[in-house]
């Protein structure tokens, strides 16, 4: 089932995922038997520049496989993937390295996903080095400064390492890092889900004022209908692999309208 | 300066301990060197008794072990009842021929064990790693007498190598370099047993520990930017599973003297192994205590060696 573009978005669309699928196949260590897991089934949807399209769903429905395939962490079995037109499955190393530079995904335990050993600096400095060929003559320093100011992380947190860090000033960090490579597409999977509420207000704000700023789309991968409403322009429901319900939140997220949300 | 000087107070205090313990425990062992002697029936007991009085053996233990630690002093170690000399003397040259076949084989078994953990944890369904792991597997199995038997019997075989011993009977006038290479056909041996024996001990801590690192969300992340594998490796997750790899390097650091004794044994090489077993058999209890005391200085070396590497390495311990 796809999202169509909602009357309440004119702008144009940035990904489109034509039936996706997904499956794992795990051998058996000692009967070498193959079995084969659906995690994602004729999956189509459509993301519109600057928008954020909340994917909703109960654990296990395929929400983290979905973000992972649209950062190219896992390979899908068929369908496609157009970003800006572009099949970005069919991609040359070199293109798929630039496409990588404008999706970006932010995991939802920061604790874990950044680099231990690494000071916040050198965290948000790491994907500039990488791609430092995009940056021609661009002071790395300032621009981590600049990246760490926007997303309210003081000086007095530059030389920290994550575990120095608390849960809502590792996702900052995470967010800045992010959105070091001025993506078009951040995918949020569970991203604000480890915070307290305080601090998952403060985060929603913050992502609120980059969008508006940057114009950035977002995929916001969540199980809480709340902040989906609270932050979504629309919402796709995902149950055993399969979008069952798509829509304006208003719609999707009224239960007595939708039993399956 | 600060945070050594305690660890090293420590490490000092615990070989004082381990040398006491291990000498009060010999002592309390039923029997000594001049046991056998009695059977003789033409020496008198007198005469033992005597030649106990003459050695000591006949003081209460603590009286021994400060005569023997004073002798430590003066690099004696005691003096072996066997030989007929100081322990000290006994022992340098022994620990010397010891410490240049298993550093050589840790080096070699280290060198080995790296790459092949790495290949076993990066590319874990790779038919290399498949073979690797079947190879690994088979070496863990096979006990280390065996395998210094297999080698044994493989050279006795070929005879491209020298089946025993550290140099060949060569004529005095053999240059540097004859020697050299001629230590070097003998070393191939026992080097060959030691790195068979542990290698494959270290590729399995090698592999658990950069597989754990490799699977993490921060690799995956990484990943996800588009970061070349290498560079993934080298500056991510090689840094990062360094720390549990140190710990070990610093236990083999320590074992270095203790490792190689079955197959010194088996593949006569002149090392502390043949000494240690010969001083257990006949109860020369002063050789004995200065093989288990160095092998305790070494193993808390090892210790402190990881612990500063560790230090040294991984800017969270420095911050704590």
């Amino acid at each position: 089932m796809a999202v169509e573009a909602t009357a309440a978005s004119t702008a144009p669309t940035l990904l489109r995922v034509e039936d996706l699928c997904l499956a794992y196949e795990v051998r058996h260590r000692v009967s070498r038997e193959r079995t084969k897991t659906i995690a994602l089934q004729d999956v189509s949807l459509e993301l519109c520049s600057g928008q954020t399209l909340a994917l909703v769903g109960p654990s296990g429905s395929g929400k983290s496989s979905l973000a992972r395939c649209l950062v190219l962490l896992e390979r899908p079995s068929s369908g496609r993937i157009l970003y800006q037109g572009q099949d970005i499955l069919k991609l040359s190393p070199d293109a798929e390295k630039s496409v990588r530079q404008e999706l970006h995904l932010i995991f939802q335990d920061s604790a874990t996903a950044l680099n231990p050993r690494f000071t916040v600096q050198e965290l948000v400095a790491e994907p500039l080095l990488i791609h430092k060929s995009i940056f021609p003559g661009v002071n790395f320093n300032e621009k981590v400064r600049e990246l760490l100011d926007q997303v309210e992380l003081g000086k007095t947190w530059h030389d920290r390492r994550p575990l120095e860090l608390s849960g809502g000033q590792r996702q900052r960090v995470a967010i800045a890092r992010g959105f070091a490579l001025r993506p078009k597409i951040l995918v949020l999977d569970e991203a604000l889900s480890a915070l307290d509420l305080s601090a998952q207000a403060q985060l929603a704000n913050l992502l609120l004022d980059l969008q508006e700023c940057h114009g950035l789309s977002y995929l916001y991968v969540t199980h809480d209908l709340r902040m989906a409403r609270a932050l979504a322009d629309e919402v796709a429901v995902l149950e055993a692999g399969r979008i069952v319900q798509s829509g304006l939140p208003a719609e999707v997220l009224t239960p007595s309208l939708q039993p399956v949300s | 300066m600060a945070k050594v000087a305690p660890r090293v107070a420590h490490s000092c205090l615990l070989l004082l301990a381990v040398s006491v313990l291990s000498f009060a425990l010999l002592s309390a062992a039923p029997g000594n060197f001049f046991d056998e002697l009695r059977l003789n029936p033409s020496i008198s007991p007198e005469t033992v008794a005597a030649l106990k009085a003459q050695y000591g053996v006949d003081q209460p233990w603590p009286a021994r072990y400060f005569h023997w630690l004073s002798s430590i002093v003066h690099g004696e170690f005691g003096y072996s009842l066997s030989y007929h000399c100081s322990v000290g003397s006994l022992l340098w040259p022994r620990a010397r021929n010891t410490l240049l076949l298993t550093s050589l084989a840790m080096l070699f078994a280290w060198m080995l064990a790296i790459p092949w953990g790495i290949v076993e944890a990066v590319k874990p369904n790779s038919w290399l790693s498949h073979i690797t792991s079947w190879l690994t597997s088979t070496l863990l199995g096979i006990p280390e007498l065996v395998l210094g038997l297999l080698l044994l019997f493989f050279a006795a075989r070929t005879s491209w190598v020298p089946t025993g011993g550290m140099f060949s009977s060569n004529p005095s006038s053999a240059s540097a370099s004859w020697k050299l290479a001629d230590l070097a056909r003998h070393l191939v041996l026992p080097v060959a047993a030691l790195v068979l024996g542990s290698a494959p001990i270290f590729v399995r801590y090698v592999r658990s520990a950069v597989a754990e690192v490799w699977g993490a969300p921060f690799i995956e992340h990484m990943r996800g930017l588009g970061i070349p594998t290498v560079r993934l490796l080298y500056r991510h997750a090689l840094p990062v599973a360094a720390n549990s790899l140190i710990s070990v390097f610093g236990f083999s650091l320590g074992a270095l003297l203790s490792t190689s004794l079955v197959i010194e044994i088996v593949l006569s090489w002149p090392g502390l192994g043949p000494l240690a077993l010969e001083a257990l058999l006949s109860r020369d209890i002063y050789v004995v205590m200065a093989v288990v005391l160095l092998s305790s200085v070494f193993l808390v070396f090892g210790n402190l060696v990881a612990d500063l590497l560790l230090y040294w390495s991984d800017p969270r311990i420095r911050t704590v």
